[in-house]
């Protein structure tokens, strides 16, 4: 029988889970974003990232800030999730459903993230993970503690990155 | 293009309520325990395909009595073993499909685990395919056997066929697994020297 008090701590648990995942959920929605090119992956990723946040969260140990672990999460989910759309046919490109039907106001900001789209897609698995922490502003120490790599190796590869997507970009133009 | 401009910005500022709907719609599904990972129902063709060769398995052993020559019998008992072999080989995908352990481990250990699994991977589709051939032969011998009583083990024109045509398949096959697989194969490498400490 469930006594009050086990109740008291589902309900706890359960508001500390929702405001973990509020507090990361543009990050989650980023990722979910560039490690998928359909609308029904996107969405059945941020599913899957929510759902093994969820299911782990009991064993969630405090060895590392939630924020790390969230992080963790959503990379390691994204990358086996990547094996799993490969077995499905694709639908809708995210960039039509996404990008392409708005109105015209913030065109200039969409394009650009569009363009961020095109050109990240030519990086390794973990030059990805390493830009989308850096554009959710993470410092090289967070990103070393997130990914696993030296802190030095963190500013040597962002240097490498953005040089990479801006001589892409310049090719392009 | 400015990274800069992109630091701390959602992916379409006109996407924001559709992202905050499926975040709150998510996590009510899962807190109420009434969602199951996905990896499941991709699961289910790999299930289905290991079920239909261990039918093939039983059906072979339960008219093994009709393979009366020691070549029939050999060709049986390799039938059984490449079938449980292709099962095996459907199993071990699944279950490189799977997360396993915790979920939270810094992702560069991941990344070097899935890189892994990804070489594996390219290697049991290579055994994958010769092993599908080896199958496509003793199953025409089992065939004649099973539906129309004759052995043809003793045919010289079933053997030179099957192995010229077999080689044929092979060729083709392999080549089109190493050009399908050839740039996925490299980024995969260049990936683990990446992840060289």
């Amino acid at each position: 029988m469930v006594t009050e008090q086990q109740k008291g701590t589902q309900v706890d648990k359960k508001e500390q889970f929702i405001t973990a995942i509020h507090a990361c959920e543009g990050f989650i929605y980023r990722i979910a974003t560039v490690y998928t090119h359909t609308t029904d992956d996107r969405n059945d990723l941020v599913q899957e990232i929510i759902y093994q946040l969820w299911k782990s969260f009991d064993t969630f140990k405090q060895q590392s800030a939630m924020n790390t672990w969230i992080y963790r999460v959503a990379l390691n989910v994204a990358l086996y999730q990547l094996n799993a759309s490969k077995k499905r046919v694709p639908t809708v490109p995210v960039d039509e459903q996404v990008l392409d039907h708005h109105d015209n106001d913030d065109s200039g900001y969409e394009e650009k993230w569009k363009l961020f789209r095109t050109q990240v897609d030519t990086l390794n698995l973990l030059d990805k993970g390493i830009i989308m922490l850096y554009l959710d502003n993470k410092s090289y120490s967070e990103i070393a503690a997130i990914t696993g790599i030296s802190e030095s190796n963190v500013g040597t590869k962002l240097m490498r990155i953005k040089e990479k997507l801006k001589t892409q970009v310049n090719k392009n133009k | 293009m400015e990274l800069d401009d992109l630091k701390n910005s959602p992916v379409s500022p006109h996407d924001q309520a559709a992202q905050q709907q499926l975040f709150s719609g998510i996590i009510d599904r899962m807190t109420a325990a009434k969602y199951n990972s996905t990896i499941n129902r991709i699961a289910y063709p790999e299930i289905a395909g290991s079920i239909i060769c261990l039918m093939a398995v039983i059906y072979i052993a339960a008219h093994f009595h009709q393979l009366d020559s020691l070549y029939l019998k050999a060709t049986g008992i390799l039938s059984i073993a490449v079938l449980l072999a292709l099962s095996a080989i459907s199993f071990i995908s699944l279950q490189q499909l799977k997360m396993k352990g915790d979920p939270g481990k810094p992702y560069a250990v991941t990344l070097r685990l899935f890189a892994t699994r990804k070489m594996q991977f390219y290697r049991l589709q290579k055994i994958n395919i010769t092993l599908s051939y080896l199958l496509l032969v003793t199953v025409i011998v089992l065939m004649a056997r099973f539906f129309n009583g004759r052995d043809i083990t003793g045919s010289n024109i079933f053997w030179i066929s099957s192995f010229s045509i077999g080689y044929l398949f092979l060729t083709f096959f392999s080549g089109l697994v190493k050009r399908y697989y050839k740039n996925s194969l490299k980024q995969t490498e260049e990936l683990l020297q990446a992840l060289q400490p």
